[in-house]
């Protein structure tokens, strides 16, 4: 009996072993087989997805950490043709809800391009549009029979950032904006388009929960902060506005910036664009240079030149304030007549006479005294036909035509003096007269305050590009532009303060002639004379109303220098000097 | 009964076959729990792994997700308080432009002049990598098969 039980068990054991041992032959042989490895394969494939992740763009802040570019989501709307129920109910919902063609979707839904399992209906959708085919999405699910998928199954939506300007057309011209594809274009958006962007990175992202700590940390892109002070840039925007009114002018453009130090507190140009709607640009803007003006449009500045002649001049000792001569009304120059603007001599003048009257043969007398070599060296170190290197996109050089070049003629010495022959744009001016105003040295514009990255603030430190003058002469010429502008009675004056400037009044050369119904009134000032806190400059083109800038230009900077006093803080000089004294 | 056969009766006892046999299945029995203990451990903390790190994947996503609702609501902040806005509910309040003439300065000891904004000074602290040890993110076969390569490397 026992023997029989002893037989059974092992016959028992032999069996289970036989099956166990046959398990384990199978399991490694189905472990080895070709089929394994190619499920191993098609395993890994999905065991990493290759993302690429495009950190969000930074943003753009005023000074006083007002947002002037920011982002929002919009989505992409699509559709998973794999679980798509009721094509018709998609394509309705869809095309009243984004004003799309009907017949357009339905079939892009029932005949979509090969091999593909999902196509995008709309994208940049807005988050409202999209949240109401959410809801609805949602409701029809709701009303479908338990089991059932609703009418609207396999719309999806994927949400992702897009630029978004929440001050819309406020300072267009030195912000820029940025396309569809993500690229900036014009201004701040172009010019640090990389430092706002950040890296995207490629990277293989696990599936596998457990390799959760390999899903890499992109950085966002940097956050700008601007020297823009967003309420002067709006006062400068409306009187910039009403003064297109009022004087008939084309367009204009009105700069602020800090002499001190170069940060640009507003920059307005017209015409400006909403943001938000960047592909009007076309309609908008005949040409690039358009976009911002005040650094990439070059034109004759005119009078407001004659400022740096006379700095060439004091500095260089050719003349001092108190020189005189006799105007006669007209100087010849390499053989050309160089005349007053009022083709009227003025008698015997001093140097603040010839700026406050603003002489163009003064001017000529000075350049022909000072000589080519003299002028053009003090021009050339004032920045003329160099770029500023202010830190906004599409910057222009202007043009300095020199003794040697082939289009420079003797005559060039004489009008170059007085502002004609030369270009420049207005921040060139700004930078060659900021050396005037900041007691001889001369300031890099620039509209970066401070960079935002890794939690870490960055302030742009100010730069100076040199001293073309001494500070000595830069304070005798503020004193005597000042002294010009209150004996002439100027309209840019502002009461309690005393501002020291010039008014600028070119024609404008039409095929090869100048046109003297047409021209450009600019005015460039700073002031408090003693502490220099901003300066001004302000051109209007073409200005009906009147042709002069001393009676356009200059009333639109004095209305200017009263907002900016009142905005920026500074007490009248009188007020002024006595916290110092105390 | 005499002391031999006692003797006799506890060797019978040990030599028995069917003890033996008792012996070698209690020793497998206790190597299968040893094993299913080891398994079940095994397994807890593998399936504990992976359910923080799904934990940690929704929470990332969950991060971007509120980052980009901070970014929306920072922006419509931003457009209701913007200029033209807040220009327009000033004049409806009331209120004018003030005129250069209108301002009163006073001198108010102490005071400073405001400077604009500093948007951010100290970095975020930030979780590293490199900061996690490997007893929380290696399984028990990684342990195992590092420590093999370990002690193959000492081998060698």
């Amino acid at each position: 009996m026992r023997q029989q039980y002893a037989r059974r068990t092992q016959v028992l054991t032999s069996v289970m072993g036989f099956i166990a041992l046959a398990i384990i032959v199978q399991m490694t042989r189905i472990q080895n087989s070709p089929e394994a490895a190619i499920f191993r394969q098609q395993a890994s494939n999905y065991a990493y997805i290759l993302h690429t992740f495009y950190p969000d763009r930074g943003e753009i802040y005023d000074r006083n950490g007002h947002l002037l570019a920011g982002n929002k989501s919009v989505y992409e709307v699509g559709v998973d043709l794999n679980t798509v129920k009721n094509p018709q109910a998609i394509a309705t919902a869809v095309s009243v809800q984004l004003g799309m063609d009907y017949s357009k979707i339905l079939s892009a839904i029932l005949a979509p391009p090969e091999s593909l399992s999902y196509i995008v209906l709309a994208d940049f959708v807005e988050a409202d549009k999209a949240v109401n085919l959410q809801e609805l999405k949602k409701a029809m699910q709701d009303q479908a029979e338990e089991g059932t998928r609703g009418g609207l199954t396999g719309l999806e939506f994927k949400s992702h950032p897009q630029r978004s300007y929440p001050e819309n057309s406020l300072a267009s011209n030195v912000i820029g904006f940025v396309s569809r594809e993500g690229r900036g274009y014009f201004g701040i958006e172009e010019k640090y388009d990389t430092l706002l962007a950040g890296n995207p990175v490629q990277t293989l992202v696990p599936t596998d929960p457990n390799k959760a700590f390999e899903i890499p940390r992109v950085l966002n892109g940097t956050t700008l902060v601007l020297t823009i002070n967003r309420d002067l840039q709006a006062s400068a925007e409306k009187i910039l506005d009403e003064a297109l009114t009022t004087y008939g002018a084309d367009n204009g453009t009105i700069v602020v910036m800090d002499p001190r130090n170069g940060e640009l507190l507003a920059m307005a140009a017209t015409p400006r664009m909403d943001l938000n709607q960047f592909w009007n640009y076309g309609t908008i803007y005949k040409n690039a240079t358009d976009f911002n003006p005040a650094i990439s449009k070059p034109y004759e500045p005119g009078s407001v030149t004659k400022i740096l002649t006379m700095a060439a001049a004091l500095d260089s000792g050719t003349v001092t304030p108190g020189t005189t001569y006799l105007d006669t009304g007209s100087i010849l120059v390499g053989g050309a007549l160089i005349q007053n603007w009022n083709q009227e001599p003025w008698g015997v003048q001093d140097m603040t006479g010839c700026l406050q009257h603003s002489l163009n043969v003064c001017m000529a007398t000075i350049s022909a005294q000072m000589g080519a070599g003299i002028f053009y060296s003090y021009m050339d170190n004032f920045g003329f036909g160099h770029l500023t290197g202010v830190d906004l996109a599409g910057e222009a050089a202007g043009r300095l035509k020199l003794p040697g070049d082939a289009d420079w003629y003797p005559v060039d010495l004489g009008t170059n003096a007085f502002g004609q022959g030369v270009s420049a744009t207005p921040i060139q001016i700004m930078m060659a007269a900021s050396s005037i105003a900041n007691h001889g040295r001369t300031v890099t514009p620039h509209a970066l305050y401070a960079m935002v990255r890794d939690g870490r603030q960055y302030d742009v430190p100010a730069q100076f590009a040199g001293s073309p003058i001494s500070g000595q002469t830069a304070d005798i010429l503020s004193n005597m532009l000042s002294v010009s502008l209150e004996s002439e009675g100027s309209l840019a004056l502002v009461p309690g303060y005393r501002i020291a400037g010039k008014t600028g009044t070119a024609q404008i050369p039409v095929d090869g002639f100048y046109d003297s119904t047409q021209t450009n009134a600019s005015f460039i000032g700073w002031g408090p004379v003693d502490d220099p806190q901003f300066m001004i400059y302000v051109w209007l083109e073409r200005p009906s109303a009147s042709i002069w800038g001393s009676e356009t230009a200059a009333p639109v900077f004095g209305q200017m220098a009263e907002k900016a006093v009142i905005l920026l803080d500074i007490p009248p000089d009188a007020i002024r000097q006595q916290i110092v004294a105390k | 009964m005499n002391i031999q056969n006692v003797n006799h009766l506890v060797h019978a006892y040990k030599i028995a076959p069917w003890r033996i046999q008792r012996q070698w299945i209690g020793n497998v029995l206790l190597m299968v729990v040893a094993l299913a203990m080891v398994a079940t451990l095994y397994l807890d903390v593998t399936s504990q792994a992976g359910i923080t790190g799904r934990e940690i994947q929704d929470l990332t996503a969950s991060i971007s997700a509120s980052q980009q609702a901070s970014a929306d609501l920072q922006t419509q902040l931003a457009s209701l308080t913007s200029a033209r806005v807040m220009e327009q509910r000033a004049l409806d309040l009331g209120f004018r432009p003030m005129e250069s003439g209108e301002a009163e300065y006073l001198v108010v000891p102490g005071y400073s002049v405001l400077e604009p904004d500093i948007l951010s000074s100290a970095p975020l602290l930030q979780l590293s990598k490199l900061t996690i040890p490997p007893e929380y993110n290696e399984s028990l076969l990684d342990w195992m098969d590092k420590k093999i390569v370990t002690s193959s490397r000492g081998i060698q």
